[in-house]
């Protein structure tokens, strides 16, 4: 079976349970910030509740991808559900996992560019024709990456580190700008929590302990975002 | 203080609150002044904020004039409008929006 990089066998669901956290805060983030939309119809809401929807469906495809790689009647089932429209000689084929896992890393990408040019503090960020036309050339790179990170999974978490290292720094501006603000800290330090989970994930490759490592942290930064998220809507 | 050009959330939060800020009701001029807007944006504003409940007109006699004065009044449905515009402000204060 195709697997992106071998992980501690003893962690298997544990990962899946992480990644359904991180689901439901992204979920509920981008309700909110689609609400802000609704009422204030400011372009920046929707596009920050878009990508925080990518970082849901992200997670989601890798959460599919796993539970049928970790469990065989998972396996099972999803093979009885598209029997009648595959036959009943359906294998997962290498096809399948690339296919999902490509679908996970190019909207987690997607996402992360995303946030990273909306939280760029420009008055006319993503209303300008070039800057809408360049993010057509950034869509055409993460699909690249996303084809090539299939075969070489570092890739991906190394683009996505880049992308949030890029996105930290505006959060790190964004709480100089606003005299501090305890949640704008939170926000920066959740990011970095993310970014480190990504950095850690490059190297699992040497030690796949790291896949460990690299999850705790995801979820830390997660969880820090519904923190924040709960103090900020209570 | 508030550096370059207000959203038009933050307009809409500005104009409440400077209601808000005078006891729930203040004379159209003062809410002129208060919330920095020109005449004719405050009018547009205030049009919107009325269709959708948020402020509303009221007419009162005044001594020594013949025509009644009026006063723009923060409604509940404005003062909770207040409240979700505070969280808003916080959600994009901390997610830098």
């Amino acid at each position: 079976m195709y697997q992106l990089f071998t992980t501690p066998q003893w962690f298997n669901g544990f990962d899946l349970v992480f990644e359904s956290l991180g689901l439901i805060i992204a979920l509920l983030i981008a309700t909110y910030s689609w609400r802000i939309y609704k009422i204030s119809k400011e372009n920046k809401f929707a596009y920050f509740s878009l990508a925080f929807i990518m970082v849901a469906f992200s997670l989601l495809s890798k959460s599919v991808a796993h539970a049928i790689l970790y469990f065989g009647p998972v396996r099972e089932n999803v093979a009885g559900v598209l029997a009648p429209a595959l036959g009943n000689n359906l294998q997962f084929a290498d096809l399948f996992y690339r296919g999902t896992f490509f679908l996970q890393m190019a909207s987690m990408l997607g996402a992360w560019l995303l946030i990273f040019f909306v939280s760029q503090k420009s008055r006319e960020r993503l209303k300008r024709y070039h800057e809408v036309s360049q993010i057509a050339l950034f869509v055409y790179l993460i699909l690249l990456v996303s084809i090539i990170a299939n075969f070489k999974y570092f890739v991906f978490y190394l683009t996505s580190a880049v992308i949030l290292g890029m996105a930290v720094l505006n959060y790190y501006k964004n709480y100089l700008n606003n005299r501090r603000n305890k949640n704008a800290f939170r926000v920066m330090v959740a990011f970095m929590f993310i970014l480190f989970s990504n950095i850690t994930l490059v190297f699992v490759f040497m030690f796949s302990g790291f896949y460990v490592v690299g999850e705790v942290l995801l979820l830390l930064g997660f969880l820090l975002l519904l923190y924040t998220y709960v103090k900020v809507v209570r | 203080m508030a550096t370059g050009r207000r959203s038009r959330l933050e307009l809409v939060f500005d104009i409440l609150l400077a209601i808000q800020n005078k006891g729930g009701k203040i004379k159209p001029t003062h809410l002129m002044y208060k919330s920095n807007l020109s005449h004719k944006l405050l009018s547009q504003y205030m049009e919107e904020l009325i269709n959708k409940e948020l402020i509303m007109m009221e007419e009162f006699q005044v001594k020594k004039r013949k025509t009644p004065s009026k006063v723009v009044v923060i409604t509940d449905k404005g003062l909770g409008f207040l409240e979700e515009f505070r969280r808003i402000r916080e959600f994009t204060d901390a997610f830098g929006l």
